[in-house]
């Protein structure tokens, strides 16, 4: 443990101390005087950020920095900079709070892109979005839906351009309640026998669902600007780049179809969100 | 009805994006978005400092090719005044009604829509995100769309 070294100031910050990388432009560091948990931290990169969207750079480059520290009141304490983000004992869970932060700073500083918090498949060469908060169900439709055959893209970012197509973010599927309620575990989608997309394409339709027991497929057309006042509560960089987020969601919604309705079980209603979805948009 | 005002758009401090029908409004300051649907833009783009609100019936009139009541353009102000669109707060009256009165009286003989100004307060990065992530209940308190905002879970998720 080199808490109490660090503490006592003796740390000398090296490259050895950090691990730094570039995603979607976004430099950002690392900080620990601790070898393991940079280790750790390093190991988690690829399972939190799909491996061809980063590569390791030197930490005199960053410009988000994080830093793992400890105190005599916590064991892990997270700083953004100089500002203290969180502190506690529980490794696994403060690891999955850094891994959280690392990639809510890529999506909020990504250049010339808009992250949206959303599904995303591709059927027949144009996305579906699916906006959701976590607990909604996102990773479960975008689940049943690669099993019909649609491409994934994502189940935590629709990554968007300047024209409004979407790129693929493939992380690993976070699926929830397979161990317990609220854990989640990570799935390549080939195990469900689904397929990752390669290549932009643009946004068909914006599916904005909430899960509802015993819901029925009950579609309501939005307009597209009342569209873009629903995509905002989830696109990241709003409040940073709101000139370019506003005029990359406008081109969004402008090719999409923009539907509103509850749903039930995931199975069943994806079945019927492809089938109205091939009558409206091809 | 203070017909005599001439209402001005406010324009620093904005983001505005057209779409087909509608125009999307970002205020820098407050972090509020809006949409204003087809009636209410068009009053807003109307709002030049010149056009009175009599003046700016007639220009509806003329767009719309229907009659048009004075109420449904200060119908139209009285929203933009309250989502601070306009450079000066124009001192909306109705007369003593309500503006669902107003909306009542307006709406049954209306032929274009009613102007609608849907607005949102703009989420900070991590709202927007929420992962419900945590290792202590202090990471929960802004996580509000977590199952809890107020524990973290031995499993470090904000939840029961």
């Amino acid at each position: 443990m080199n808490s109490a070294a660090e503490k006592s100031g003796k740390i000398v910050n090296s490259s050895n101390n950090y691990i730094a990388i570039e995603s979607f432009g976004v430099k950002l560091s690392i900080f620990s005087a601790r070898k393991d948990i940079l280790e750790e931290v390093k190991d988690r990169l690829s399972r939190i950020l799909p491996e061809e969207l980063f590569q390791i750079i030197s930490h005199r480059k960053a410009v988000h920095t994080f830093s793992i520290r400890s105190n005599n009141s916590a064991e892990f304490v997270l700083f953004k900079g100089r500002k203290k983000i969180t502190y506690g004992n529980d490794r696994e869970n403060f690891l999955k709070f850094v891994d959280w932060q690392i990639r809510l700073t890529i999506a909020e500083f990504a250049e010339a892109r808009v992250f949206l918090h959303a599904g995303v498949v591709a059927w027949k060469e144009k996305a579906i979005i699916l906006p959701a908060g976590s607990f909604q169900g996102k990773t479960t439709l975008v689940k049943e839906l690669t099993k019909l055959g649609a491409r994934y893209y994502s189940d935590e970012y629709a990554v968007l351009d300047e024209e409004g197509f979407v790129h693929p973010f493939p992380k690993m599927l976070s699926i929830r309640g397979l161990t317990d309620k609220y854990r989640q575990t990570d799935y390549a989608v080939e195990t469900f026998g689904g397929r990752k997309g390669i290549t932009p394409v643009p946004v068909g339709m914006i599916l904005l669902t909430t899960f509802e027991s015993g819901a029925e497929w009950d579609p309501e057309l939005l307009s597209e600007g009342l569209g873009v006042i629903e995509l905002l509560s989830h696109t990241i960089p709003i409040r940073y780049n709101p000139k370019f987020s506003l005029k990359v969601l406008n081109k969004t919604v402008n090719r999409a179809i923009i539907v509103k309705t509850k749903r039930g079980e995931a199975e069943e209603f994806a079945v019927k969100l492809l089938s109205f979805f091939e009558n409206k948009a091809f | 009805m203070k017909s005599s005002q001439v209402p001005v758009a406010r324009k620093e401090g904005l983001v505005i994006q057209e779409t087909s029908e509608e125009v999307l409004v970002y205020d820098l300051t407050s972090n509020k978005a809006h949409c204003l649907n087809q009636t209410a833009a068009f009053v807003w783009k109307s709002c030049d400092g010149n056009n009175s609100i009599p003046e700016i019936s007639k220009l509806l009139e003329n767009e719309s090719g229907s009659a048009i009541h004075e109420d449904l353009i200060w119908l139209a102000i009285d929203q933009l005044n309250e989502k601070n669109l306009l450079e000066k707060e124009m001192a909306s009256s109705f007369a003593g009604r309500s503006r669902r009165e107003v909306i009542k009286k307006i709406g049954l003989a209306a032929v274009i829509a009613l102007p609608i100004v849907a607005s949102i307060t703009a989420p900070t990065s991590a709202l927007a995100s929420t992962s419900c992530a945590c290792v202590n209940p202090g990471d929960c308190i802004a996580q509000t769309m977590c199952p809890s905002t107020v524990n973290c879970n031995p499993s470090g998720v904000c939840a029961p």
